[in-house]
C-alpha cells in the first residue's frame, strides 16, 4: 500500500514536471533579421535564437547550389538560388526548439542538412532532463519499498 | 523430385530473374539526358542530333543537385531538372545549325561550363552569316584597361539631366549608334563645349544613357543579371557574389604553379559599382566582354546563349549601378 | 504473468510447420532484395529517390528497429532473404527437407570465430562508412550483393548459417536486443529432450535440417542466437518445441556475462550517440568528414568514433562498476554482467534516433514506390509526392517517452543484474542517466 502511494506520488510529480506551465519570460516581441548562408551541407549560422512572438526574417543565401530552408514544426519554407537571396518572414508564435531542414535536394548528404531554431528556452529539453532524473529516483525509491528479487 | 519441389524451383527462378530482367530492360530503353555538375562531367550526353521541323522530345534527370535546361538564343521556358526526378520538353527547330544548350540553375562554381550542343541538320535554306559584334568593328581591345580619368562624386540623376538636355542641341550625341560606341566618360568629355558644370554634365550623361533604354529592357536586364551574373558579381554589382572568393582563390592557387600574366588568370569578378571602371566602358565594350568571355579570368562567354537584344538589355542594366534613374 | 504458448493453437502451429507459407515469404523477400540491388546499380544516383536507399534505410530500417526487434526479437532473421539461397544449396532443395549427406564442404566454423567479435567488426566497418552507404545507391547495392554472395559462399564452405551467426553486421545487435522481446522459442519440457535419442532438432532428420543457427533447442534459455527459422518445430518428434509470448526483457534476468556481447552493447550505444551528433546536428564540418571517406578528415572522424565505442564508453562504465565495489578491481565477468543494463538502454537510444529520421523522410517512400529507379515511372500514382516531414509535433514527445522509458528499463535491469555481479547498482544507474542526458540533449 505504501509503495502504491509512492508510485502515485511519483507519477503526479512526473506529470507536473512534464506539463506544468512555467513562468513565461515576458519579452516584448521585436523584429529580428538573420542572414543564413546555406552550403553543402550546413547552415551558417547553424543555430538561431529568438524570443516567442518575435517577427523573424531569414535571408537565405545559397553559396554553392540551390538550397532550401524548411522550418520543421512551423511548416514555412523558402528556396534560394546562388546569387538570388530569398527571404522568409514569419512570427515565432510557437516556443521550443525546431529544426531547419533543407528542402531542395542538394547532394548526397542532403537529408542530413540540418540547422536549429530556438524560440525561447528549450523548455522541453529541460523537462525531459528532469523527467529522466525523476525516473532514476523513482526506480530507486520503488525498489526500496518493494523487494527486489 | 516431387512436382511441388520442381514447381517451387521454377517459380523462384522466374520471379528472381523477372525482378532483375524487367527493370533492366525498361531502363535500357529509357534514354535520359543526365545532368551532373560540371566537375562530374556535366551533361551526358552532351551532343544531341535533330532535324529542322522535326519535334525533338527530350527527357532529363539530375544525378546530383538542382539543374535546369534551356537552349541558347531560343524563345522557350527553361525546364527545371530535379535530382532523382524526370522532366521533359519538346523542341522544334526552324533553322539548321549548332545550338548551345545550357544549365539554368546555379549548380556550383563551374555552373556556366555546363553546356552541350544540338546539331540541327536538314534544310534547304542557306546558312546565315553572322554579323560582326560592334567591338570588332570598332577595333576595341576588350582586355585593355578602361578607367575614366574623371568621375562624379555621387550617382548622377537622369531626371535632372533630362531637363538640362532639353535646353541643349546635342542630337548627334543622343543616337543609339553614339550611345553604343562611346563610354559615359567620352560623352561627358564631348559635353565640355556646353556651359554646364561638371555635375550637370554627368546628369546629362545619365539622362542620355537612360533614354537609350526602355523600362521593359531594364526589367529583362535585371532579371537576366539576377539569374546569371549575381552569383559572381554580387546581387548589388559589387563584384562580391557568393563565388567571388572561390574565383580569387582558384586564381591565386593557379599562379603558384606558373609564372605568367596575372591579368588573365581567374580573379575576383568585376565590380560594377566602381565608377572609374564602369564609366570608362562603352556599351560596345561591355557587350564584347559578355559575348566573348574573360579568356581565362572565369568570366563566361555568353555569345551562344543570349541574343544581342538580351545582352544590350543587360548592358543598360549594368549602368544602373552608376546612374540614378529614379524620380526624386 | 509468465508465458503464453502461441503454438497451442493448431492454426499457428500448422502455419509455422508448413513449409509453403514460409517459402512464399522468402520468395517475395528475395525478389524485393534483388530488385533493390538492381535499382541501386542502374537507377538514379540520388539516394532519396532510389528504391534501394529508401526501402532499405528508411522503410526496412523503420520496421526493423521500431517493430521487429522490440516486439519479435529475431523475427526479421526468420524472414530475411540473405541466407535462403545458401540454405537451398546446402539442402539441395527449396521445399523438401535436407538430405542426410551434406552436399558441400560442411566444415565447422573454427572455435576462435564462434563468437560475436566478427560481427562487432563487421558492424563497426559498416558504421564507419555509413554516411556513404546510406546516401549512395550504388554503394548500398554493392553492400547488399556482397552480403548475399558471402552468405552463399559461406554456406558452401561451412555448415549451417555461418553468415547469419558470425558475420552479418545486423545480426549482432538483433540478437543482443532480442533478449528484450516478448516472443521466444523454447522447449516445453527439458526432460523430454534429455530422453530424446538422436536430437534431430540439432542433427537434422527426414523432416528438416538440424538447427541452422547452431543452437541446441533443448538448451535454449535466451533469444540471442535463435533465428526463428522453425526447422526445429518441424524435426522434433515429440512436439516439444513451442513459440511463447512472455514479459519484455525476460532474458535479461539471467545475464550472459559474455564480453563479446558486452562490446556489442557499447558499439550500439556509441553509434547511436555519434550518429545523433553527426547526422542530426548542425555541424557541417563533421558531416563532411564522415562522408569524405579516406580523407584525412575522415580518419579523424573514424578515430573519434572508435575512441567513443571502444574507449570512452567502456572506460566510463568500468569506472561505474568499480564504484559499485570500491574494494576490488572488477573482473571481466562482473563488467559483462553489469553491462546487461545497457541492452534496453541501447535499444531505446536507437528507437529514439530512428524515429527522428524515419518520420522526417517517410514521404520519400511514397515517391520511391511509384518511381523506384527515378526513370519517370508512376506505378501507383504517388511519384510526385513532395518531401514533407510527418508528425513533426509528435517526434520530440515520442523521443522523450522512449528515452525515459529506456532509462527506467535499464535502471530496473541494473538493479537485477548488479547484485549478480556483486556490485551496487547505483553507479551503473548514474551512467545510464548521464548517457540519457547526452542523448536527450543531442536529439531534442
Amino acid at each position: 500500500m505504501r509503495s502504491r502511494a509512492i508510485l502515485l506520488l511519483l507519477l503526479l510529480t512526473g506529470l507536473v514536471v512534464a506539463f506544468a506551465p512555467l513562468p513565461a519570460h515576458i519579452s516584448t516581441p521585436i523584429d529580428r533579421s538573420f542572414r543564413v548562408e546555406a552550403s553543402q551541407f550546413a547552415y551558417q549560422p547553424g543555430e538561431i535564437n529568438v524570443n516567442p512572438g518575435d517577427k523573424v526574417t531569414i535571408e537565405l543565401v545559397s553559396t554553392d547550389v540551390v538550397h532550401g530552408l524548411y522550418v520543421d514544426g512551423y511548416g514555412v519554407s523558402v528556396k534560394a538560388d546562388p546569387g538570388q537571396t530569398a527571404t522568409l518572414t514569419f512570427v515565432a508564435d510557437k516556443s521550443g526548439s525546431f529544426r531547419l531542414r533543407c528542402n531542395v535536394t542538394c547532394g548526397a548528404m542532403h537529408p542530413f542538412m540540418v540547422g536549429k531554431l530556438n524560440v525561447g528556452a528549450n523548455t522541453w529539453l529541460y523537462r525531459s532532463l528532469a523527467l529522466a532524473s525523476l525516473g532514476i529516483v523513482s526506480v530507486f525509491v520503488l525498489a526500496r519499498t518493494t523487494k527486489v528479487e | 523430385m516431387k512436382p511441388s519441389e520442381l514447381l517451387s524451383r521454377i517459380i523462384i527462378t522466374v520471379f528472381s530473374l523477372g525482378v532483375v530482367a524487367l527493370p533492366l530492360t525498361i531502363w535500357a530503353q529509357t534514354p535520359l539526358i543526365h545532368a551532373k555538375i560540371a566537375e562530374s562531367g556535366g551533361w551526358s550526353p552532351d551532343i544531341i542530333q535533330a532535324e529542322v521541323g522535326q519535334p525533338l522530345h527530350l527527357k532529363f534527370t539530375s544525378d546530383d543537385v538542382m539543374h535546369g535546361f534551356a537552349v541558347g538564343q531560343m524563345e522557350m521556358q527553361p525546364v527545371d531538372i530535379e535530382p532523382g526526378k524526370v522532366s521533359e520538353t519538346t523542341l522544334t527547330f526552324d533553322k539548321p545549325g549548332i545550338y548551345t544548350f545550357f544549365c539554368t540553375r546555379w549548380c556550383g562554381l563551374n555552373h556556366w561550363r555546363m553546356r552541350g550542343t544540338i546539331e540541327v541538320t536538314g534544310s534547304t535554306t542557306s546558312l546565315e552569316s553572322a554579323t560582326k559584334p560592334l567591338y570588332v568593328t570598332l577595333g576595341l581591345n576588350l582586355d585593355a584597361p578602361h578607367n575614366a580619368p574623371l568621375v562624379p562624386t555621387s550617382p548622377p540623376s537622369a531626371v535632372n539631366g533630362q531637363e538640362l538636355a532639353s535646353t541643349l542641341s546635342i542630337s548627334q550625341l543622343t543616337t543609339p549608334d553614339y550611345y553604343r560606341s562611346h563610354s559615359p566618360y567620352q560623352l561627358f568629355d564631348d559635353l565640355r563645349f556646353t556651359s554646364l558644370s561638371t555635375s550637370q554634365r554627368w546628369d546629362v550623361v545619365s539622362a542620355i544613357w537612360q533614354a537609350n533604354s526602355t523600362p521593359a529592357g531594364l526589367a529583362e536586364g535585371k532579371q537576366l543579371y539576377a539569374q546569371n551574373c549575381a552569383a559572381c558579381h554580387g546581387e548589388f554589382g559589387g563584384g562580391n557574389g557568393v563565388f567571388a572568393d572561390d574565383l580569387a582563390a582558384t586564381g591565386a592557387a593557379s599562379m603558384q604553379t606558373m609564372n605568367g600574366d596575372m591579368a588573365m588568370s581567374m580573379q575576383t569578378p568585376a565590380d560594377f559599382t566602381n565608377p572609374q571602371r564602369m564609366l570608362g566602358a562603352s556599351p560596345a565594350l561591355l557587350q564584347g566582354k559578355i559575348l566573348r568571355g574573360g579568356m581565362g579570368t572565369g568570366m563566361p562567354m555568353w555569345g551562344s546563349i543570349f541574343t544581342h537584344e538580351q545582352i544590350w538589355n543587360i548592358v543598360s542594366y549594368l549602368y544602373i549601378f552608376q546612374f540614378d534613374y529614379s524620380n526624386p | 504473468m509468465t508465458k503464453f504458448e502461441l503454438t497451442r493453437f493448431p492454426l499457428i502451429k500448422n502455419v509455422l510447420k508448413n513449409r509453403y507459407p514460409q517459402l512464399v515469404v522468402f520468395v517475395l523477400m528475395l525478389a524485393g532484395f534483388l530488385f533493390a540491388i538492381v535499382a541501386g546499380l542502374v537507377g538514379t544516383p540520388v539516394g532519396s529517390h532510389n528504391f534501394s536507399i529508401v526501402f532499405v534505410w528508411i522503410a526496412w530500417w523503420a520496421i526493423l528497429i521500431l517493430v521487429a526487434v522490440p516486439f519479435f526479437g529475431r523475427g526479421w532473421c526468420g524472414v530475411c532473404p540473405i541466407p535462403v539461397v545458401g540454405d537451398w544449396l546446402q539442402r539441395g532443395a527449396v521445399l523438401e527437407p535436407a538430405k542426410k549427406t551434406p552436399r558441400w564442404l560442411n566444415l565447422r566454423v573454427p572455435a576462435k570465430f564462434r563468437n560475436m567479435w566478427t560481427q562487432n567488426i563487421s558492424f563497426t566497418l559498416v558504421a564507419l562508412f555509413s554516411s556513404v552507404i546510406l546516401t549512395t545507391p550504388v554503394v548500398t547495392s554493392v553492400v547488399l550483393a556482397a552480403m548475399l554472395f558471402l552468405a552463399i559462399g559461406l554456406s558452401m564452405v561451412f555448415e549451417r548459417r555461418a553468415f547469419c551467426r558470425y558475420l552479418c553486421p545486423v545480426g549482432g545487435f538483433i540478437g543482443l536486443y532480442a533478449q528484450t522481446a516478448p516472443l521466444e522459442l523454447r522447449v516445453k519440457n527439458k526432460n523430454v529432450c534429455a530422453q530424446c535419442v538422436g536430437k534431430p532438432c540439432y542433427n537434422g532428420s527426414d523432416l528438416g535440417s538440424g538447427c541452422p543457427w547452431d543452437v541446441f533447442p533443448g538448451g535454449l534459455t535466451k533469444n540471442t542466437y535463435c533465428g526463428l527459422c522453425m526447422e526445429c518445430i518441424r524435426t522434433c518428434p515429440h512436439d516439444n518445441i513451442a513459440l511463447n509470448l512472455r514479459p519484455f526483457s525476460a532474458d535479461l534476468a539471467k545475464p550472459s556475462a559474455k564480453l563479446d556481447e558486452t562490446f556489442k552493447a557499447f558499439i550500439m550505444l556509441g553509434a547511436a550517440l555519434v550518429y545523433a551528433y553527426v547526422l542530426m546536428g548542425s555541424n557541417g564540418a563533421v558531416k563532411l568528414a564522415a562522408y569524405s571517406v579516406f580523407s584525412p578528415a575522415w580518419f579523424g572522424y573514424a578515430a573519434g568514433f572508435l575512441a567513443v565505442i571502444f574507449g570512452l564508453l567502456p572506460g566510463l562504465f568500468w569506472l561505474s562498476v568499480k564504484f559499485g565495489d570500491i574494494k576490488k578491481s572488477p573482473t571481466g565477468k562482473q563488467f559483462a554482467t553489469a553491462a546487461t543494463a545497457l541492452i534496453p538502454l541501447g535499444l531505446m537510444f536507437w528507437v529514439a534516433f530512428s524515429l527522428s529520421f524515419v518520420l522526417t523522410n517517410a514521404t520519400y517512400i511514397f515517391a520511391a514506390i511509384s518511381d523506384p529507379l527515378g526513370l519517370g515511372w508512376n506505378l501507383f500514382g504517388t511519384a510526385a509526392t513532395a518531401w514533407q516531414p510527418m508528425l513533426s509535433s509528435l517526434v520530440t514527445p515520442a523521443q522523450t517517452l522512449v528515452l525515459i522509458g529506456g532509462l527506467a528499463w535499464s535502471a530496473r535491469t541494473a538493479q537485477k543484474s548488479a547484485p549478480q555481479a556483486g556490485i551496487s547498482p547505483a553507479p551503473v544507474m548514474v551512467y545510464c542517466l548521464l548517457t540519457t542526458f547526452v542523448m536527450l540533449w543531442l536529439l531534442l
